[in-house]
C-alpha cells in the first residue's frame, strides 16, 4: 500500500473527488464524476509524479441503480494499482466520453462495454457490438437480463436469478434487479 | 412391377434455382464512421474473407482483409464466435465456481486463467494463502509459461509455413502436460488453484517426471531454438516484420512479452509483486527492435528465466499446509478488488465485486489477448496478405480469451 500515492491523490485532485482516497492492500481508489473523467485521467498520465502510462483495464458496471465506468491504471512510479470509478452514469440512458484520445487501446474495451451494458462513449468512431451479432437487441451484462435456463426446476429455484421459478419471460418481466452495496 | 418415380428430373421446371444475386447476403451497411470508411472501396481494391474455420488464426477468428492486389489496405476483425458470455456466468455462480468457469478462457495457459480470480478473491476474503501453496502456484505457473511459450514457438514456426519446430515443441508441452495431469488430475483445465491455497500437495508422481525433465530441460530447450534461430528463412522473414514502437505499445494497453519486446521492462512479477515472487531470483528479458522477431526471442528468453525460477523454487520449498482454514461456503464482505497476474501473453486480470452473498455480483476478467488483437490491424497495413497471420502468430493472441 503506498500511502504517499493517497496524500497526492487528495491534494491534486481533492476538488474533483466525489469521495476520499481509498486504499486496500495494493490497490488505491478514487472516484471522479463523469464530467472530470477525461481530465482526471490526462493528469494521470501526463504529469511526471504520477506518470500513470499503462491503461490496464476499462470496464463497465452495472450496479442495479446506477451504471459505472471503471479504469485500472498502472505506473513506473508506484507499486500500486490506480483504480479511476466514474459512478453515477445513468441507467436508462447511459453515456460517458470516450478514452480513444488518449489511449486508443481503448477502443475495443469500450466497444466491449457498449456491447455488454449499452454504454454510449462519444468519440469513439467504431462504436459497433463486438462479441454479440449486430442484429441482437439486449445488452447481456445488465442486471435486468436473466438468464434464461432449465434451472427453475431445481430445488433453489427463487433463491437466485438463474434459478427464479417459472418461464424464461417471466424472469425478464421480474422487477426485483439484484443491486450491489459492494460497487 | 416398377415403382412410381418420385424424386424430380433434374430438368424439372418445378426446381427453382435462385439466381446468383441471391446467392450472396447483400453488403453490411455502415454502422460506423470507421466501418464506412472500411466499407468504402477505392479502385482496385477487394475484401477477401479470412476464417472463422482458418488453420493459422489459432481459435475461431474471422478476418475482413480490404486487399489491394497482395497488398493488405486495411482489415477488420470479426470476433464472438467463441463468446461464451463468462463474465455474466460468473455473475450467476458461485466464487468456487466461478473459479472453473475462467479456467477454458485460455486453454493454453489455464492456470494463469485461475490465478487472476483467485487472486482477486483472496483479497475480497482478506485470506493469507500458506507459504508452501504460494510455491506450488508459483513452480506450476512457470512450467505452464514454458509449455505456452514452446507451443507458441511451433505456432508460429507453422504459420510461417515450417512443419517440422511444432513437433519438437510438443516434445517439451506434452512432458509438461502429462507432469500436471499427475499433479491436478486433468491434462488442460487444471482447476487446481483454491480460495486460500491449493487443491492438493505434491505428489511422487509429479516431483519425479519434474526431477526428469528438469534435467534435460535446458538443453531441450536450446537444441529446439537452434532449430529456428539460426534458420535464416526464418530470421530474415521475421526482422523488421509488424515493427511496434515503444510509444504506440503503452497507447495501445499492450502488456505481458509484446510490450518487453519494445524495451519497456513492465512484468507485473516486479512492477506488482504477488505471491513469492519478490524472494526469487529472475531477469525480465527485453528486446528493442519491437518487431515480430523480437516478440519471439523475448518469449524464448523467457523460458529460461522461468526454468531458473523452478531451480529455486525447487530449492526453497517449505513444508506446511496447502489450504488456508476458510468456511466452505464464501460470502466475502461488500467490497471491490483487482487481482491480476503476469500470464505468458500479459497481464491477466479480473475486476470482482461482492455484495455479501455467495456469487460475485460483478465479475471482470480483461485477457490481454484482446488488446493484442487490436495491433493486428495497424501492423499489417501495407504489407503482405501471408503477413498478417506472421504478425499475429508473433502476437500470440488465443481466440479462448478474447472472446470470453
Amino acid at each position: 500500500m503506498d500511502r504517499a500515492l493517497a496524500s497526492v491523490l487528495q491534494e491534486r485532485f481533492g476538488a474533483t473527488l466525489l469521495a476520499p482516497v481509498r486504499q486496500r492492500f495494493d490497490e488505491t481508489e478514487i472516484r471522479v464524476s463523469i464530467a472530470d473523467a477525461i481530465p482526471t485521467l490526462r493528469a494521470l498520465h501526463d504529469e511526471p509524479n504520477f506518470a500513470f502510462e499503462m491503461l490496464i483495464d476499462l470496464c463497465g458496471v452495472d450496479t442495479g441503480e446506477e451504471m459505472q465506468i471503471v479504469y485500472h491504471l498502472s505506473s513506473s512510479t508506484t507499486g500500486d494499482w490506480l483504480r479511476v470509478i466514474v459512478p453515477g452514469v445513468d441507467r436508462s440512458a447511459p453515456r460517458v466520453n470516450s478514452l480513444v484520445s488518449l489511449w486508443p487501446g481503448a477502443e475495443w474495451m469500450e466497444r466491449e462495454a457498449y456491447d455488454m451494458f449499452g454504454i454510449i462513449f462519444e468519440g469513439n468512431r467504431d462504436l459497433r457490438r463486438i462479441y454479440m451479432p449486430d442484429d441482437y437487441l439486449s445488452h447481456p451484462l445488465r442486471k435486468d437480463f436473466y438468464l434464461a435456463d432449465d434451472a427453475s426446476r431445481s430445488p433453489a429455484a427463487g433463491v437466485r436469478n438463474m434459478e427464479r421459478a417459472g418461464t424464461p419471460a417471466d424472469a425478464t418481466r421480474a422487477t426485483a434487479l439484484r443491486k450491489s452495496s459492494g460497487a | 412391377m416398377t415403382t412410381q418415380q418420385t424424386r424430380p428430373s433434374l430438368d424439372d421446371p418445378r426446381i427453382a434455382i435462385p439466381s446468383t444475386s441471391e446467392w450472396y447476403e447483400p453488403a453490411p451497411t455502415a454502422q460506423t464512421e470507421r466501418q464506412a470508411e472500411f466499407l468504402n472501396l477505392r479502385d482496385g481494391e477487394m475484401f477477401i474473407n479470412m476464417g472463422p474455420q482458418h488453420p493459422s488464426t489459432h481459435g475461431v477468428l474471422r478476418i475482413v482483409v480490404k486487399v489491394n492486389g497482395e497488398q493488405v489496405v486495411d482489415l477488420d476483425p470479426v470476433l464472438g464466435y467463441l463468446h461464451r458470455g463468462v463474465e455474466k456466468l460468473c455473475e450467476n455462480a458461485d466464487y468456487h465456481q466461478a473459479i472453473c468457469y475462467t479456467d477454458p478462457l485460455e486453454y493454453v495457459a489455464s492456470l494463469f486463467c485461475e490465478a487472476a480470480p483467485v487472486a482477486a478473491f483472496e483479497k475480497l476474503m482478506d485470506v493469507e494463502v500458506p507459504r508452501r501453496a504460494q510455491y506450488i502456484r508459483v513452480l506450476t505457473m512457470e512450467l505452464n509459461r514454458i509449455a505456452s511459450h514452446t507451443l507458441f514457438q511451433g505456432w508460429m514456426a507453422l504459420d510461417l509455413g515450417g512443419i517440422t519446430p511444432i513437433l519438437w515443441s510438443f516434445i517439451e508441452r506434452d512432458e509438461i502436460v502429462d507432469m500436471l495431469a499427475a499433479l491436478t488430475g486433468q491434462k488442460l483445465l487444471y482447476n487446481y488453484y483454491r480460495i486460500g491455497g491449493v487443491n492438493g500437495d505434491l505428489n511422487h508422481e509429479f516431483m519425479s517426471r519434474l526431477g526428469n525433465w528438469m534435467s534435460r530441460a535446458a538443453a531441450q530447450i536450446d537444441s529446439n531454438t537452434g532449430l529456428m534461430n539460426e534458420n535464416e528463412l526464418f530470421v530474415r522473414r521475421t526482422r523488421g516484420l509488424g515493427t511496434l514502437d515503444q510509444a504506440t505499445a503503452l497507447r495501445m494497453g499492450v502488456t505481458g512479452p509484446n510490450l518487453r519486446a519494445t524495451g519497456v521492462p513492465f512484468d507485473l512479477r516486479r512492477d506488482h509483486p504477488y505471491l513469492v515472487y519478490p524472494e526469487l531470483e529472475f531477469n525480465v528479458p527485453t528486446r528493442d527492435e519491437g518487431d515480430s522477431l523480437a516478440r519471439y526471442m523475448v518469449r524464448i528468453d523467457e523460458i529460461r528465466e522461468s526454468i531458473r525460477i523452478i531451480d529455486q523454487v525447487l530449492h526453497e520449498m517449505p513444508d506446511g499446509p496447502v489450504m488456508a482454514k476458510l468456511p466452505r461456503l464464501i460470502r466475502p464482505r461488500p467490497g471491490r478488488a483487482f487481482g491480476a497476474v503476469e500470464g505468458p501473453r500479459g497481464a491477466y486480470g479480473v475486476y470482482a465485486i461482492s455484495d455479501g452473498t455467495d456469487q460475485p455480483f460483478r465479475m471482470r476478467i480483461h485477457d490481454p489477448s484482446f488488446v493484442h488483437l487490436q495491433l493486428v490491424g495497424p501492423l499489417t497495413r501495407g504489407n503482405l496478405i501471408a503477413d498478417t497471420m506472421a504478425v499475429m502468430a508473433s502476437l500470440d493472441p488465443v481466440m479462448g480469451g478474447v472472446d470470453k
